[in-house]
């Protein structure tokens, strides 16, 4: 049974970044030198994952590290390496660097396990470790006291969804009498199979912001240092994303009827984070409004219950918070206003065409990674016959392209007396974080066809 | 009288039903966490209550139990000091979402 315990080797160095950013005072460079440290170990922990091995469930069938975590846990790791290294070149505003990093790689530890969860118990421990460490992130700066309020307010509301997510674990545990993904077994349960699993996915739906308890997000997230929210709406978000998406697969075996709950969720997502996107001036607003709408694509795939659908949502996570990532990092550096971006393209060339690069792939262009993870997305829907589902995404992407389209107006053709923010100086650091993001969007689109092989997604 | 687990499962929902509402109407911060722990009671009750009478010889719903109360002496940890950090900076322990209310 101790045979598997080296695939964990990735999670153990996450955590041993975190330690070492913890007591950055002993280490060269103090503060900055703890977030190099940090931000190599968690670059290494990508590195292994991406060029380790797979293989079946370890623990006693609790963990399962398989192609699909592979994947899901060289995201987490390399997201958050950039993060890290952003960090170690800006700072945290306010505040020291090293607490925010061991945070951070705290979360990524947990969500790291939570893409291998296989577990009803592992998946509610893991993904509390994942999200936990986000509330004290959104409330990072003593003195900000709106700020810290907010996270009060994300801190109650993320804990009602985590206890009603808890509830209904207990009856999902109930019903089939076991905690593993592969004995969960709802045929012929009834009303109280339909308790359970509305139960799960609400609270689920909302730990991950989907539509019908999106608002507490929104409200929330909306205060909280860019820098903060660029972490907290990437990392932790995927991995409980690839969690829902395994729990939803293996409850659609024995209760198809569970597509539905999800198409609708997924419909009302598409819409309202589309909608509320349109009339954003605040960058952090619209970039959490359109994260709305793109959970919305990524359970359409889900609602279709197959594998098929499951890898493509699971690609499409990492897709969409690649470029979401460096979008969040350039507002962290110019400012929360779409005005503060004007004239961009003159001041920063090479960050101007990053955004554009970005931004292009939120919206869905070809070779970019968010063009292949949406077509693989139609495609599972299409392959379950969701006809109405694909339509309504087609058309949310031509309505997201309004909004995207304004902040790149606003880079190369914006009034430049609107600007007010001053010139930042130089940072090699952010510089080759936010490279590594734009390099990270083109190559997940050039790999793409041979992830999605790998991630089990099949057509035709 | 036998007393059978949907007894005990009704006074699990009747708590995790008093917490909801506690949540839901509370302006005081420490008063809502004192229900979101009242609900988290609840989902452990109905764990314990599966365990002992579905898969009385495995104890996985104890397990589970003791883990989710675990996580969740953590997570009151989390709120109480962000609670403490907001009343240092304003004297006042009220959500402020619920202030229009």
């Amino acid at each position: 049974m101790l045979s598997g315990y080296w695939h964990f080797t990735p999670e153990v160095l996450v955590v041993c970044g975190a330690f070492a950013a913890l007591f950055g005072g002993y280490l060269p460079g103090k503060d900055r030198g703890a977030a190099y440290a940090a931000a190599g170990a968690a670059a290494l922990a990508a590195a292994i994952v991406a060029f380790g091995g797979t293989g079946g469930p370890i623990v006693f069938g609790q963990l399962e590290p398989d192609s699909v975590a592979r994947y899901a846990r060289t995201g987490l790791a390399g997201l958050t390496a950039v993060w890290v290294l952003w960090v170690a070149g800006r700072g945290m505003p306010g505040e020291r660097r090293r607490e925010g990093v061991a945070l951070a790689l705290f979360a990524t530890a947990g969500g790291m396990l939570l893409s291998m969860a296989e577990d009803l118990i592992v998946m509610f421990v893991t993904l509390e470790l994942a999200t936990m460490p986000a509330y004290v992130l959104m409330g990072y700066r003593r003195k900000d006291v709106s700020g810290l309020k907010r996270a009060l307010d994300y801190f109650v509301d993320s804990i009602l969804a985590s206890v009603i997510v808890l509830y209904g674990l207990s009856f999902l545990y109930g019903i089939s009498g076991s905690t593993a993904f592969s004995g969960l077994e709802l045929e012929g349960s009834g009303m109280l199979g339909f308790v359970a699993v509305m139960l799960t996915l609400v609270g689920l739906f909302a730990k991950v912001s989907a539509a019908p308890l999106r608002h507490w997000t929104l409200d929330a997230n909306a205060k909280a240092a860019p820098v903060s929210l660029a972490f907290v709406s990437t990392v932790p978000r995927v991995a409980g994303i690839v969690v829902m998406s395994r729990l939803i697969l293996a409850i659609a075996a024995s209760a198809p009827a569970i597509g539905i709950l999800v198409g609708v969720a997924a419909a009302a997502s598409m819409i309202a984070g589309n909608c509320a996107a349109l009339s954003q001036g605040d960058l952090r607003r619209l970039l959490i409004c359109s994260g709305i709408a793109h959970l919305g694509y990524l359970m359409m795939a889900l609602a279709a219950g197959t594998e098929t659908g499951y890898g493509a949502a699971v690609f499409y996570a990492v897709a969409y918070a690649v470029p979401s990532m460096g979008v969040m990092l350039v507002v962290a550096e110019e400012g929360v206003a779409i005005g503060d971006f004007a004239r961009l393209a003159s001041r920063r060339p090479w960050v101007a065409w990053s955004m554009v690069l970005w931004l292009l792939s939120l919206i869905g262009i070809p070779p970019l990674a968010g063009f292949f993870g949406k077509l693989y997305l139609i495609g599972a829907a299409l392959q379950a016959e969701l006809m109405a589902l694909v339509l309504l995404a087609i058309l949310a992407t031509l309505l997201s392209a309004a909004y995207y389209f304004r902040i790149v107006r606003e880079m190369f053709f914006g009034d430049e007396d609107e600007q007010v923010g001053g010139a930042i100086e130089p940072s090699h650091a952010a510089t080759v974080a936010l490279a590594l993001c734009a390099v990270a969007t083109v190559a997940i689109g050039i790999g793409a066809p041979r992830l999605i092989a790998a991630l089990g997604v099949r057509f035709g | 009288m036998a007393v059978g687990p949907s007894a005990f499962m009704g006074v699990a929902a009747v708590l995790f039903s008093l917490g909801l509402y506690g949540v839901l109407t509370r302006k005081n911060a420490v008063m809502v966490l004192m229900s979101l722990e009242l609900m988290t009671v609840a989902a452990c009750l109905n764990m314990v209550t599966v365990s002992r009478f579905v898969t009385p010889a495995e104890m996985t719903g104890q397990v589970f139990a003791v883990f989710a109360m675990a996580v969740f002496a953590a997570q009151i940890g989390i709120g109480l000091a962000l609670v403490l950090a907001v009343y240092r900076q304003t004297g006042s322990i009220e959500l402020s979402s619920k202030k229009a209310t």
